[in-house]
């Protein structure tokens, strides 16, 4: 028996914990150096059509605590980029005899179509702009650890919600587990439809986060101006620049987090980056612990597995 | 020699008839209807009671493929899809490889369809209306006339320029030749693979929104008022669409409008997570779109209804959304659809149903066809329909080599069982042989 990591939209209440108390008993056991269960028999395609190093390491080096093998490919010189289907390069990566695929793909929904032809879990790496789960995952166990719990919780979620996977996949998780959640952002960055999505909409960075115990940035990637999303970079650090002064909305102890990578004077200022309620390196931490997780409860094993696996 | 069909229910449009009655084909002509027929000879007796004698469907948008893209369809196989969809006629658009602007290709698919391999329905080819579909210069629309296209057409590939969109109205007011019209601004649903809306922001797939229709068609009509040229817009699918048409038509503008059928029965909801099947240009709307349109369609001013025949291979439709094609294979569903999502709810009357399906298609286009009077088509064209058959769309019975449907699996009441194409005769097994009786010729 195994389960897909597709999304978090798909996943229950119930789940999303399991996975984040998978995750923090999995860190407190890297941590302490007490022993962690092994999978041999496992190997984990690392399938990334689309450039990642954050990503594909974390999901690496949760794959190796965990005793697994992996299989790295990148779209680049591969099938893919010799017109293979992305279902071909799937049926032929199940007859290559791997167990588990890691997959990152520019389109929405690609983790949902692997997952028709491979018979063992697919974890969705991110898919377009659709979900980035194991990074909400991350996120999640993060602002648990500071703030000891999500109900009740108002985070906001600053910037291109229109077209981040992170922000839905955050929106889902956060929501599911009683977290108000808000995107804040100009309008041309915003869906115009939030009728399915769950969050409030704020264009003001200064209302969208009052309050809030935590602050979620998201990349600006440059390119968007292009689209005309943005009239220039300057105008949107100028009105949606997360600083130690637009801080002083949000509640007093509230967390900064960004995906990474920054964009350092835009999304956020040095102060914010740096400061004591910044939160973004234990984001990267937590993203391999939460990965182990999410492999051990796709391959549909539980805590109670986890614990029998003692010194 | 003598085929009677006998009993049926006859609805004709275009002379408002319905009636119970016999129809007479002789020497695959039609040659008279009435009540209780007295004719002697019959070589063949079908057997309608309970059923439908229509005039022979005819689509105003099919895309058969051929030449260039054989592998999705061909001319014999798309028109037996006609033919088993109860179509006599389908008119090809030119989105074929190369592109249907030179009179050569027309030659080249009029024989095709009229060689014995081809599959029964007959196939009036629309031509490009700019040369590549390029929307810059216009083809040699005259020549491409008298070797036999209907309408001209850039459908998929819109001209964006409204100079030269005018100038073509212009040109083809001058050629007597309609314009048929799929209305989008690229600019606007650039990217996009599904509507502008709730599912598509959480699918995180790029939206088309309504505008880049309702520009496009506002533009048309409004370039057809000022010219005078013959507009036939295709597949419209948003309230505002079907406004702007509406206004068009009160306006005195010489428009028509067709409506394909998932775009009065199907919502963007039913993209589901990310189902290929149901991706289609214009994209699937909303409720109120569809309430709006249902209205349309019953008060006529959507004067059509049109398959989007859009057949695709297997493997060029399992791939990720984004990646997909836009359509459906829509020829061997259409009518099935219309049946149990219009005429079944009462949004249209039997003689309503055909008339969008056959009379209007053909006096939009100035066709033969579309009615029963006596010595108007050539040789018979009559589709004989059971109003009440149920059956499931499977797209592995179909003949179209498109098995891209998003009717798939669907229950429907409502069937063509018999197609009459002149000599070429297609019954289908929900007319069983107990119906049929064939005297030996002495």
């Amino acid at each position: 028996m195994s389960r897909n990591l597709l999304g978090i939209r798909h996943i229950s209440a119930e789940d999303l914990r399991e996975l984040l108390a998978l995750g923090a008993e999995f860190k407190r056991r890297v941590l302490r150096g007490e022993p962690l269960p092994r999978i041999p028999q496992q190997t984990v395609g690392l399938l990334f059509f689309e450039d990642s190093t954050r990503t594909r390491v974390s999901f690496e080096q949760a794959a190796k605590y965990l005793g697994m093998n992996t299989v790295s490919f990148t779209g680049r010189g591969s099938s893919m980029s010799k017109g293979e289907s992305l279902k071909d390069t799937i049926l032929t990566l199940r007859h290559e005899r791997l167990t588990t695929v890691v997959m990152r793909h520019r389109m929405a929904g690609s983790a949902q179509l692997a997952a028709r032809y491979f018979p063992g879990p697919v974890l969705n790496a991110g898919d377009g702009e659709h979900e980035h789960p194991a990074q909400a995952l991350g996120d999640a166990l993060t602002i648990l650890e500071r703030k000891g719990r999500l109900h009740g919780l108002i985070v906001s979620i600053v910037g291109d919600v229109e077209h981040s996977r992170v922000a839905r996949s955050n929106a889902w998780l956060l929501s599911k587990l009683g977290a108000e959640v808000r995107f804040v952002g100009p309008k041309t960055m915003l869906p115009s439809h939030t009728a399915m999505l769950p969050g409030s909409v704020h264009y003001s960075l200064e209302t969208g986060i009052h309050n809030a115990d935590v602050v979620m940035c998201l990349r600006l990637q440059k390119e968007r101006m292009l689209d005309g999303l943005l009239s220039s970079v300057g105008e949107y650090a100028r009105m949606y620049q997360v600083t130690r002064q637009s801080l002083e909305y949000a509640s007093p102890d509230c967390l900064v987090m960004h995906p990474g990578p920054l964009n350092r004077g835009i999304e956020l200022d040095d102060d914010a980056a740096d400061g004591d309620c910044s939160v973004i390196n234990d984001q990267v931490e937590n993203g391999i612990f939460v990965r182990m997780a999410a492999y051990w409860w796709a391959l549909d094993k539980t805590m109670d597995d986890l614990k029998r696996v003692a010194a | 020699m003598r085929t009677l069909l006998k009993n049926g229910r006859i609805l004709d449009p275009s002379q408002n008839i319905d009636m119970v009655g016999d129809v007479l084909i002789e020497d695959h002509q039609l040659e008279a209807y009435g009540s209780n027929l007295d004719v002697a000879d019959v070589h063949e007796t079908y057997d309608c009671t309970d059923m439908w004698i229509v005039p022979g469907l005819i689509d105003l948008h099919t895309h058969l493929r051929q030449p260039g893209f054989d592998h999705r369809e061909t001319i014999s196989t798309g028109t037996q899809a006609a033919a088993a969809g109860g179509y006599t006629v389908v008119c090809c658009m030119p989105t074929t490889q190369p592109t249907l602007d030179s009179p050569s290709l027309v030659d080249y698919i009029l024989d095709a369809a009229a060689s014995p391999s081809s599959g029964g329905a007959f196939v009036q080819p629309i031509g490009a209306l700019t040369v590549g579909m390029k929307g810059e210069q216009l083809s040699d629309l005259a020549a491409l006339k008298r070797a036999g296209i209907v309408a001209a057409s850039d459908v998929g590939s819109p001209t964006q320029n409204s100079r030269v969109m005018k100038r073509a109205m212009e040109y083809c007011t001058q050629l007597d030749l309609p314009i048929i019209a799929h209305c989008e601004d690229l600019e606007l649903s650039q990217g996009g693979s599904m509507n502008e809306g709730p599912v598509s922001a959480m699918l995180g797939l790029r939206g088309i929104p309504r505008s880049a229709e309702e520009i496009m068609v506002m533009r048309n009509c409004l370039l057809s008022l000022h010219t005078g040229c013959k507009l036939h817009v295709t597949g419209v699918s948003t309230w505002g669409a079907v406004e702007m048409v509406r206004q068009a038509k009160y306006l005195g503008a010489p428009v028509s409008c067709d409506i394909f059928p998932h775009h009065f029965c199907l919502t963007e909801e039913d993209v589901g997570e990310f189902d290929t099947r149901f991706k289609v240009s214009p994209p699937l709307r909303t409720q109120v779109d569809l309430d709006i349109i249902v209205q349309a369609l019953n008060d006529g001013t959507i004067d059509c209804i049109a398959s989007n025949h859009s057949p695709y291979a297997s493997h060029e439709v399992d791939v990720p959304f984004g990646e997909a094609p836009f359509g459906i294979s829509g020829l061997e569903s259409a009518l099935g659809v219309t049946l149990t999502h219009l005429t079944h709810k009462g949004i249209l009357s039997p003689l309503e149903t055909v008339r969008k399906l056959s009379t209007a298609p053909a006096t939009v286009l100035r066709l033969e066809g579309g009615t029963m009077r006596h010595g108007e088509t050539p040789v018979a064209q009559i589709t004989v329909v059971d109003p009440n058959h149920r059956w499931r769309f499977d797209v592995g019975r179909t003949f179209t080599k498109g098995k891209n449907s998003a009717f798939h699996g669907m229950d429907l009441q409502g069937k063509a069982v018999v197609t009459f194409c002149g000599a070429e005769i297609y019954r289908d097994a929900a007319f069983p042989d107990s119906r049929v009786a064939t005297r030996a010729r002495s």
